[in-house]
């Protein structure tokens, strides 16, 4: 199943990287929006500083939902989703794989994004470097998971690009929460302690939680 | 028959009703730090017992609904929801307007609160993707799923006074601290309207239920009649 | 402020009356045109069928 799962990544990023039609778009989207938040604070106050990571996860989940929208769109033309499934590839393996696509996909956006943001408002990001990465890859994870999921839900709807943020953004609250205040305080230099652990913990179970029910009920969505 | 028992259980909920309201305001004292205004709580936690109640009811239905392709749990599962969701809006409501009075705002972004916010999102999401779905089976696979995964935030909302130290009241019914948070006259007559609230609740689910199973039998037949 | 708190209090409890009336009423009103749908629906089928 993994090596399944690691076939539908590769297709799916060699599709991608030859056309980047979502990812270009989405990245444009981002630094349109990063632009626009000047605008909507003073970008040289240190307010900003507070509500970095909260601005930046929003970006994240924005541009996120742009990309997974896309992944099973791929699939509809000519029915490849339903030659997939024909030809025995398990569902789990499919969104697996999908998943992580779609992952490697908000990652470059992000590792795209961070550095701008930081240069463009004067905010070293990267003090924690470690803790960044950690948090961006379980946020992304969570964005991941969920928007995947739930773009097999919408993929067969008239208003897929309305219905899907509708349905996602409630549900991944949680995680963006979390990412948002554990990036602002790793944005400080300060190491997450104490307190502060509870958002790690949400952070985490989220993901094991939502990873756990997305693979047994992808099939409910997917095949019969 | 069945018409008759409903109307009459739908009665018994209504005086029920009527009759807590005279005791809350004629037996029941002022309570000693809020005045009157704490008689809203009698409203307002029994009516998310209830909407957290159908929420569990949907869920699982739900989950029996894919599982077993089944369409009758299929409409229990939106009924309940539907109904779970007026109990959230009266929840609300009340929540807000007891909160004007002792906070002195209408809304605050503490954990319970934001959670009950995102739970009425989405149920209220899960009911726009049943309307935008038309062909049945796949209906109830799909949004069968996703109140499956809806549930979660109700349980987030259950705990959020319990994982966060937020501005909204802690537990104090005796089954969640263990007694000695509530005067026991006071927590009876919680109980007393939750009862009333999921008698009510009852009624509405099959009244709701029923029209499903109608709306099931139309879409039956239209189909029939462009298939000839 | 004891007034208030009584205007309150009432509000809350109209609040949560209207908003359970107000969907029993809905609900009520939507499965008559439900059924309405049904008579005609069934009505239109047996006249085709003769």
């Amino acid at each position: 199943m993994l090596r399944q799962s690691w076939q539908i990544f590769l297709k799916d990023v060699r599709m991608e990287l030859r056309g980047k039609e979502a990812l270009n778009a989405s990245l444009a989207f981002a630094l349109v929006v990063l632009i626009l938040f000047s605008f909507a604070i003073d970008p040289t106050s240190e307010q900003i500083r507070e509500i970095s990571g909260g601005l930046l996860w929003i970006l994240f989940a924005f541009s996120g939902v742009l990309l997974v929208n896309r992944s099973f769109l791929r699939e509809q033309s000519n029915d490849c989703l339903d030659v997939l499934l024909v030809n025995r590839v398990p569902a789990s393996a499919l969104m697996l794989g999908k998943t992580f696509a779609n992952l490697l996909f908000i990652l470059m956006i992000e590792a795209v994004c961070l550095p701008v943001f930081s240069v463009l408002y004067n905010i070293n990001l990267f003090q924690l470097p470690l803790w960044l990465i950690g948090i961006c890859l379980l946020a992304s994870w969570a964005i991941a998971i969920l928007g995947t999921v739930f773009a097999a839900m919408t993929v067969n709807l008239r208003l897929r690009e309305l219905m899907l943020p509708v349905i996602l953004y409630p549900m991944i609250i949680p995680a963006l929460a979390a990412a948002m205040y554990l990036t602002n305080i790793v944005s400080v230099g300060k190491v997450p302690e104490g307190d502060d652990l509870i958002w790690v913990r949400l952070l985490v179970g989220f993901d094991v939680i939502f990873t756990t029910l997305a693979l047994g009920l992808i099939d409910t969505i997917l095949v019969d | 028959m069945f018409d008759k028992i409903l109307l009459a259980v739908g009665l018994t909920s209504g005086l029920y009703l009527v009759r807590n309201l005279y005791t809350m305001l004629l037996v029941l004292p002022d309570e000693a730090a809020q005045g009157m205004i704490y008689r809203i709580m009698f409203f307002h936690i029994p009516s998310w017992w209830t909407c957290f109640l159908s929420f569990l009811v949907a869920g699982i239905a739900s989950a029996v609904a894919i599982r077993s392709k089944s369409n009758r749990a299929d409409s229990l599962a939106v009924a309940a929801t539907e109904v779970g969701l007026a109990f959230t809006f009266v929840g609300l409501a009340t929540g807000m307007i007891w909160a004007k009075i002792i906070w002195g705002i209408w809304w605050t972004w503490d954990a319970r609160l934001t959670w009950a916010f995102i739970t009425a999102l989405t149920y209220a999401g899960y009911l726009m993707m049943r309307n935008m779905i038309p062909d049945p089976s796949e209906r109830l696979r799909v949004t069968g799923v996703l109140n499956v995964f809806a549930f979660a935030s109700v349980v987030i909302c259950y705990k959020a006074i319990d994982w966060w130290r937020t501005q909204h009241p802690g537990a104090v019914m005796s089954f969640r601290t263990g007694g000695g948070n509530i005067d026991p006259a006071m927590e009876g007559m919680t109980y007393h309207n939750f009862i009333a609230f999921l008698l009510l609740c009852v009624v509405m689910v099959t009244l709701r239920l029923r029209q499903e199973e109608t709306l099931r039998e139309i879409e039956g037949l239209r189909r029939l009649a462009y298939s000839r | 402020m004891d007034q208030r708190n009584f205007t309150y209090m009432f509000y809350g409890f109209a609040a949560a009356w209207l908003i359970l009336a107000i969907y029993v009423v809905s609900l009520v009103s939507r499965g008559r045109k439900l059924q309405d749908q049904l008579e005609t629906l069934k009505r239109t089928l047996s006249q085709e069928k003769l």
